[in-house]
């Protein structure tokens, strides 16, 4: 068996389903005004795919050798960042690399993952030394992406490697204890936090005490969306993303768009589309053949989900504003590639655990 | 090593815990969707439409009014304003002094807009400035994408071509107040505050439109939904002769007065000048404290209208009244002569007529002609206060003229029982009769109501309703019943006050193309003891204030009149020297105006006859 024939048929279907409702929501964002940023949208749709069935090749073998050295690779960029990294909206993100602009927190979130899949495939987790080891391999990229500040990427991170302990098997009083400590946690953060963050906070849990500041991005999207009503306004008949009254609404705040035009209809539809992949990523994490393969699926599945509900919940309201994509439909070509990339490994995991012998060496930490 | 088969069950329930966190957190979004799309919608759709439709009004054009030449008094020129909406502005200060650049404006007007904007509402236009050429906001339109929240209107502004020649006729416009947005006017309109502009505002107001329009998050339009037009206000056309009111203007000077010229047949006003005038278009773009108290203050009174507001003495012009009376009711004296020294004997008092060394034989015509005191003195006397003030009311003095133009005023006709009636504890004594026999008592009068008395000697004693616009219906009050052969009595004395060379008017007026019949007066502002023999001989000069009024009254063509004329100066010195040739110059003006009309009817005769068909 080959191994294009040997993919996940459902995860495919899902995906391109998502593909096509992203690139007309995208079309819809931007159709009034810079009609290119949806043309460089479907090039990077290219581009992910090509990604997507490069990655799909690399054996799982290979990644598990390759997680160690980005994690470190990763730590190190996140360390140059506060001395040579670029400033922009007041907070050192990006590193200039030459080639290619890099957020190394972006970095960061994918390699922890794989480096947190690849530790617990072969640790017990209800041990304390590797209990430890991993909240440490967690805690110093979260602190270092805290202090750039990038609140949002750090709490994506932190529950990310939350629910992969919780998945791996840690042990439930551990868990209880960091629920526990988690207010002095968020007492400490509050403290340390910049005006701007706090002012987002503050604008969400009551956006009318500011309805032109930071408040005004959370009403404009809760009109729109709300407006759109159960079969929404039509394609491209928005007034709230035609006449501009939407902030960011090609990136951050597309949802808003989509659930303008199509309507609780379209909301149930992305739902139902987010909610068959994620599944599906889960079914292929039970079906591996090895602890590092399920666990690889399990963080990306769990980023995902993280991105769709703090996404979502902030365009409605839910949440405050932090800045993290719609997956697969929000304008952005370095997290649709990465996104695209993560989904050719949960793709890999399906392709070998479809192999009948399996590859391993036995007493191997793969194994 | 980690035995792989120990912790798969484990791994196993985890998953489905973790499912479950991820299925709950899905149904919190989808809960939370429902929320806004199936149980808010209404409301926010609501929000969505109020963030996108703007309701702005079209204010209508208002209507302007021409003379009866179809020039116009009050018109509209095009211009632009600058307005803001305070809450679309990114960066205050940056835009005020971009503006500020752009418009000049010196520190003091900026600090005047500033105050302007803290004190309107945040999310409606505030106008900023008014009444732009296209070349002082051009530079502006161009750099409007810089300049948020602000707004470029094209628009009319009001613009009064004669402004201080017609300051009382046609008023003013000011823009609304507090208690004209309860009579649903809007906040950028104006409203007529005086003369014509108030008085016909239901007319050239029109009616405002308005227009829906759908905006973008900057609050730039981006399209039209729905518009209702505007009604344009009716324009009008008046009877004022512009060209003939500037003669009368030229002729008075800087002096105070009034001037009003009526068609003796249909009641129409050809003049209605008040001097001195004020500047209307000040009050367009909104006055300055100071320029309004400055004419408040002014010992002028230049807000006043002379022609309607203000009531004189009206001096020996009544003397014509007096001889009206005197005619009807057959007194001996009308027909007969008297004797004139220069004084009347009453009592202990000796009432002065103005030539000292008398008239000698005095009848009716020479007494007008040479507008003798003594006779009239005894004339009234003879007919008592009673029907002096009866003969006056007759004519039209003593009520509102009913002239379109509000406020008016209506004088004052003594009476005895009035006096009384006032708390007056004194009674009426014979002296005052024959006083106001020759107009010098508490009688007062207002240019209008000697117009329409002038006219209605010219006419044949119809009493006309003073109008105003050209195509107005003339409409007669009444029609005195007077005898023809009393009437031409009169205008045969009337007109020897201009031709007779002894007449009180002759040297201004005996040379004017059509022949005049008028009559003059002159009012004593501040009684001259005119008993007092001395003071005649230290004559001290008099002060501007003191001096007396002057009046003329008459109308022309004598043999076939158009025109009735009131000339009043106040504190002019001498009705004949210093009113009547007022009325000369108005003459003169209409004379060569019929000339010109004549020369071009000749000429279009002339033109038919030799064209080739």
């Amino acid at each position: 068996m080959n191994t294009l024939s040997k993919m996940d048929k459902v995860l495919l279907a899902g995906l391109a389903s998502l593909a096509v409702l992203g690139i007309f929501t995208l079309y819809a964002a931007v159709h009034h005004g810079d009609i290119t940023i949806w043309q460089k949208q479907n090039l990077f749709w290219l581009l992910g795919m090509m990604s997507f069935m490069t990655v799909c090749f690399i054996p799982l073998r290979s990644i598990g050798l390759m997680t160690w050295p980005l994690y470190l690779i990763a730590l190190l960029f996140l360390m140059m960042v506060p001395f040579i990294g670029d400033i922009q909206m007041g907070a050192r993100r990006w590193l200039d690399l030459g080639i290619i602009y890099l957020q190394p927190s972006e970095l960061m979130k994918w390699t922890l993952v794989f480096l947190l899949a690849h530790w617990f495939a072969s640790r017990e987790p209800a041990s304390l030394i590797s209990f430890s080891a991993a909240l440490i391999a967690t805690l110093l990229p979260a602190a270092l992406i805290v202090i750039q500040p990038d609140l949002g990427t750090a709490l994506v991170l932190l529950l990310a490697a939350c629910a992969m302990l919780l998945v791996s098997g840690i042990r439930w009083r551990w868990i209880f204890a960091a629920i526990a400590t988690s207010p002095v946690c968020l007492y400490l953060l509050w403290n340390n936090m910049h005006t701007y963050q706090k002012t987002r906070v503050l604008s969400f849990l009551d956006p009318q005490s500011d309805p032109l500041g930071a408040g005004y991005h959370v009403i404009q999207a809760g009109i729109a969306i709300g407006s759109g009503g159960i079969f929404g306004k039509g394609f491209l008949e928005g007034t709230q993303a035609r006449l501009h009254f939407l902030p960011e609404q090609h990136t951050d705040f597309i949802f808003a768009v989509l659930a303008e035009e199509g309507g609780l209809i379209a909301v149930l539809l992305l739902l139902a589309l987010y909610g068959t992949l994620i599944s599906r990523i889960l079914i292929i994490a039970s079906r591996a053949h090895n602890r590092f393969g399920s666990l690889l699926c399990v963080g990306i599945a769990s980023i995902f989900m993280l991105y769709i509900f703090v996404n979502i919940g902030m365009v409605s309201g839910m949440l405050p504003v932090v800045g993290v994509p719609l997956p697969f439909i929000s304008y952005g070509g370095s997290s649709l590639v990465t996104m695209l990339a993560a989904l050719g490994i949960v793709m890999r995991v399906a392709i070998e655990s479809k192999d009948k012998i399996p590859w391993q060496r036995p007493g191997s930490p793969l194994s | 090593m980690l035995n792989q088969l120990d912790i798969r069950p484990r791994f196993e329930g985890r998953m489905v815990t973790f499912q479950i966190i991820l299925a709950i957190l899905l149904l919190l979004l989808f809960a939370r969707l429902v929320n806004l799309q199936l149980y808010e919608h209404e409301g926010l759709l609501l929000q969505a439409n109020k963030n996108r439709i703007n309701v702005v009004p079209l204010l209508p054009t208002r209507g302007i009014v021409t003379d009866r030449n179809g020039i116009g008094l009050a018109v509209n020129h095009i211009s632009y304003k600058v307005q803001m909406i305070p809450e679309r502005v990114e960066d205050m200060e940056r835009v005020l002094q971009d503006l500020q650049h752009l418009l000049q404006w010196n520190d003091q007007q900026l600090g005047n807009i500033r105050k302007r904007i803290s004190h309107a509402r945040n999310d409606r236009p505030v106008l900023l400035v008014d009444k732009l050429g296209w070349k002082h906001v051009a530079p502006i339109t161009a750099r409007l994408h810089h300049l948020s929240g602000i707004d470029v209107v094209a628009g009319t502004h009001r613009d009064y071509p004669y402004a201080e020649l017609t300051s009382h006729l046609i008023g003013y416009l000011s823009l609304a107040e507090p208690k004209d947005l309860k009579r649903h006017y809007l906040r950028t309109e104006n409203v007529g505050r005086s003369g014509l502009e108030k008085v016909y505002e239901p007319l050239l107001h029109g009616k405002p439109g308005s227009q829906q329009e759908e905006t973008d998050a900057t609050g730039r339009r981006v399209s039209v939904l729905k518009q209702v037009p505007p009604t344009t206000g009716t324009d009008i056309q008046l009877s004022i002769d512009i060209e003939l009111q500037q003669v009368a203007s030229k002729a008075l000077g800087n002096r105070t007065g009034a001037v009003v010229v009526m068609d003796v047949h249909n009641g129409k006003l050809l003049t209605l000048l008040s001097k001195p005038g004020f500047n209307t278009n000040r009050f367009i773009t909104g006055l300055e404290h100071e320029q309004w108290q400055s004419w408040i203050k002014d010992i002028r009174k230049p807000l006043i209208n002379r022609t309607t507001q203000a009531a004189y003495p009206p001096a020996s012009t009544l003397k014509i009244v007096t001889a009206l009376a005197g005619l009807r009711h057959g007194m001996p004296l009308a027909t007969g002569s008297t004797q004139c020294p220069g004084y009347l004997e009453l009592a202990d008092r000796k009432l002065r007529c103005w030539k000292r060394k008398g008239h000698k034989h005095v009848t009716l015509q020479k007494s007008l002609v040479r507008s003798c005191d003594v006779y009239f003195y005894e004339l009234g006397d003879q007919l008592g206060m009673q029907r002096l003030t009866e003969e006056a009311a007759r004519w039209g003095f003593g009520e509102q003229t009913g002239i379109a133009l509000t406020p008016e005023t209506r004088g004052a006709l003594p009476s005895p029982e009035q006096q009384l009636r006032n708390g007056g504890t004194r009674a009426w004594y014979r002296g005052e009769t024959m006083i106001t026999a020759i107009g010098q008592g508490s009688s007062t009068v207002t240019p209008i109501q000697m117009a329409r008395f002038t006219a209605a000697i010219a006419n044949g004693g119809k009493i006309l309703v003073p109008q105003l616009l050209e195509n107005s219906e003339p409409i007669v009050l009444r029609t005195i019943d007077v005898k023809k052969a009393h009437l031409i009595k009169i205008r045969n004395a009337m007109r020897d006050v201009i031709a007779d060379p002894k007449g009180t008017a002759h040297w201004s007026l005996n040379w004017t193309p059509w022949p005049i019949a008028g009559k003059t007066g002159t009012a004593q502002v501040i009684a001259m003891a005119q008993d007092d023999e001395n003071n005649q001989q230290n004559k001290t000069p008099i002060l501007d204030r003191h001096k007396d009024h002057a009046w003329f009254m008459g109308y022309a063509p004598f043999d076939n009149p158009k025109v009735a004329f009131a000339v009043f100066v106040e504190h002019g010195g001498h009705g004949g020297s210093d009113a009547a040739p007022v009325a000369a110059a108005i003459v003169r003006q209409l004379a060569k105006q019929e000339a010109q009309q004549k020369a071009l009817q000749v000429a279009r005769q002339k033109n038919i006859e030799t064209s080739p068909l």
